[in-house]
């Protein structure tokens, strides 16, 4: 009774809908013509699409380095913090969680001002500094950059929960390992990095699964500057560009259905690494 | 994972309570001089990292667009233009809609979605913690699932149907999926689990009270904190989501800010407007003070929620 009203919403808002999107994702609309049955063409055009796997293997190579970036620079600060071994840590903690409030959009229109090419104040002062003419928005640079976005946006949520994470360690462990003259690093390396594996585990799921869905970055950035960011330069962006760009939807549903299947059988190999060490209730 | 180390309201306080309670005394690590010194430098130097662009962003919106090009990025250039550039956001200045109305809008859908998600949280999580009825476990793994389902690719199917039976354009085309969040359910049932004594149920029903009346006058006001707590992320999430409103919003007047931020955007760099730029800015900052403010001033309660999401499966 108590669960009811949730379960109705949820069947409303998600089950339906993916389920419509598979029966949509079977058709195919013409002008002339008019829509009828089309079997898997349309997954069969996704699939051949290099666009689409362009993007595909973009999000994967963003999320490899993004990811374990992210989580580390995380883990340092956290471990750092939970030692109680900087000034003003409580401060630096507030500060590094800020960013959590600021819209992707925004933090987005922000970057691009900031690193904007021969305007932008870190371009200038990179000039400055004797390193020449940087573009940021480059073909090269462009994907770095959006994985430095990302690290500002979201390396404070990460070190917040690693570092809950962290207190929960029993004191008298590292009061243990202190007495035995064990050095700070290794406390932090050897002892403590153990305990919280679960909490990264579950942080590399998270942030891959966000990862794998890139797509108000890139689109904000491809306002600034349109030639760095091509069509399906990342899956989402693909979806968005096909249905709602170009108005083939029953394309886009069936590449939307495609990506959901990727991301599914990443989020089920993350599954499956924390049921085989049993942290899966 | 200990369900048992979740119960933010009530950590073990240390008799002298200090900035780091419960750690141990930092000389015991035996650290030379330096090295905290070092360490807490490396910490200011990402600190900066993180400030730099949101103090960019007040200081260039008090600029006019040729000041935000040419001047010193980092300091502010004559003449003063904030107030003006606030007062644009109330305009229709770029034939992109007027940012006032997103502000309202995003108001409306934060609100309204966080409430219902809320009210939809706390009674499933009480179901769930509550009630062992049957298929009660399969039940809640699936309800986890749908955390495992991306919004991204869940918003066009969303559109597709909204198309067919006419919500699209419709605020609750927005508010109603926003209602959905399996973290709120967990959390919630967490919560409930580990503050309302099960005893006080089985007392209330003993004594007569209808399952309904426990709920409100129980259960509610033992887990006021997690309620805070979930509200605070569905606002959060609410108002900085950008993707779904993007596909099923068309007409501008129903943008939330993000969506409406983002085309005031597209519009200052492509268009001639050259009054865009310091309003897209004055906007930006607009909609990252109140959210800022209300995190600054709610912190715990976010950590709390920071802490039981990092539980979640």
């Amino acid at each position: 009774m108590f669960v009811a009203p949730h379960l109705v919403i949820l069947t409303l808002f998600m089950i339906v809908p993916t389920g419509y999107a598979v029966y949509d994702s079977l058709f195919t609309s013409k002008l002339v013509g008019g829509t009828r049955f089309s079997g898997l063409a349309n997954y069969r055009t996704v699939l051949s699409s290099h666009e689409f796997w362009d993007g595909v293997w973009r999000v994967l190579l963003f999320a490899v380095v993004q990811v374990p970036l992210t989580i580390a620079i995380a883990f340092f600060f956290a471990a750092v913090f939970d030692a109680g071994v900087v000034r003003f840590g409580r401060f630096f903690r507030t500060v590094f969680f800020i960013p959590f409030a600021v819209p992707g959009v925004v933090a987005a229109v922000m970057w691009s001002f900031l690193l904007l090419p021969g305007f932008g104040p870190y371009s200038k002062a990179l000039k400055s500094l004797g390193f020449g003419h940087v573009d940021f928005f480059s073909s090269k640079l462009i994907l770095p950059t959006i994985v430095l976005i990302v690290i500002w946006e979201w390396t404070g949520y990460n070190m917040t929960i690693l570092y809950a994470s962290l207190k929960s360690i029993p004191r008298d462990v590292t009061e243990a390992a202190v007495i035995d003259g064990a050095p700070l690093r290794t406390i932090i390396l050897r002892m403590k990095l153990p305990m919280v594996r679960p909490t990264i585990v579950m942080l590399v799921f998270i942030n891959m699964v966000g990862a794998l869905q890139l797509f108000t970055e890139p689109s904000i950035l491809s306002a600034f500057q349109p030639q760095a960011v091509s069509y399906g330069f990342t899956p989402t962006l693909y979806v968005y560009n096909t249905a709602v760009g170009s108005g083939e939807y029953n394309l886009g549903a069936a590449a939307a259905v495609v990506l959901a299947l990727i991301i599914g059988l990443v989020s089920l190999g993350a599954f499956a690494v924390r049921r085989r060490n049993g942290e899966f209730r | 994972m200990k369900r048992s180390t979740s119960t933010p309201s009530a950590p073990p306080k240390p008799p002298k309570p200090r900035p780091d309670d419960g750690a141990v005394p930092v000389r015991l690590y035996g650290l030379r001089r330096g090295t905290t010194t070092l360490l807490t430098l490396v910490c200011a130097g990402f600190a900066v990292f993180i400030l730099a662009p949101l103090v960019w962003l007040l200081i260039n919106a008090t600029k006019t667009q040729a000041g935000v090009y040419a001047g010193p990025g980092f300091w502010f250039s004559k003449p003063f233009r904030l107030f003006q550039n606030l007062a644009d956001l109330g305009k229709d200045i770029s034939g992109a809609g007027v940012y006032l109305h997103w502000m309202q809008n995003t108001l409306v859908y934060a609100v309204a979605g966080a409430i219902g998600a809320t009210a939809l949280s706390a009674l499933a999580g009480y179901g769930f913690s509550r009630f062992r009825f049957r298929g009660a476990n399969s039940l809640f793994y699936l309800v986890m699932a749908t955390l495992l389902v991306p919004i991204t690719a869940l918003a066009l199917p969303l559109f597709l149907v909204y198309a067919k039976v006419g919500l699209v354009n419709s605020i609750w085309g927005m508010i109603l999926p926003s209602m959905v969040s399996p973290v709120g359910i967990y959390l919630m049932r967490t919560f409930i689990d580990a503050s309302v004594p099960q005893d006080m149920i089985a007392a209330a029903r003993i004594d007569g009270a209808g399952e309904l009346r426990i709920f409100f006058r129980i259960a509610l006001p033992l887990c006021l904190p997690g309620l805070v707590t979930v509200l605070l992320l569905s606002v959060v999430a609410i108002w900085n989501n950008y993707f779904l409103p993007l596909i099923i919003f068309s007409r501008n007047d129903l943008y939330p800010l993000t969506v409406g931020l983002s085309s005031l955007s597209q519009a200052a760099e492509t268009g001639t407007q050259a009054q865009l730029v310091p309003v897209l800015i004055a906007g930006g900052l607009v909609t990252v003070v109140p959210l800022i403010v209300l995190f600054l001033f709610l912190e715990r309660y976010f950590r709390g929620g920071a802490l039981r999401g990092s539980l979640t499966g």
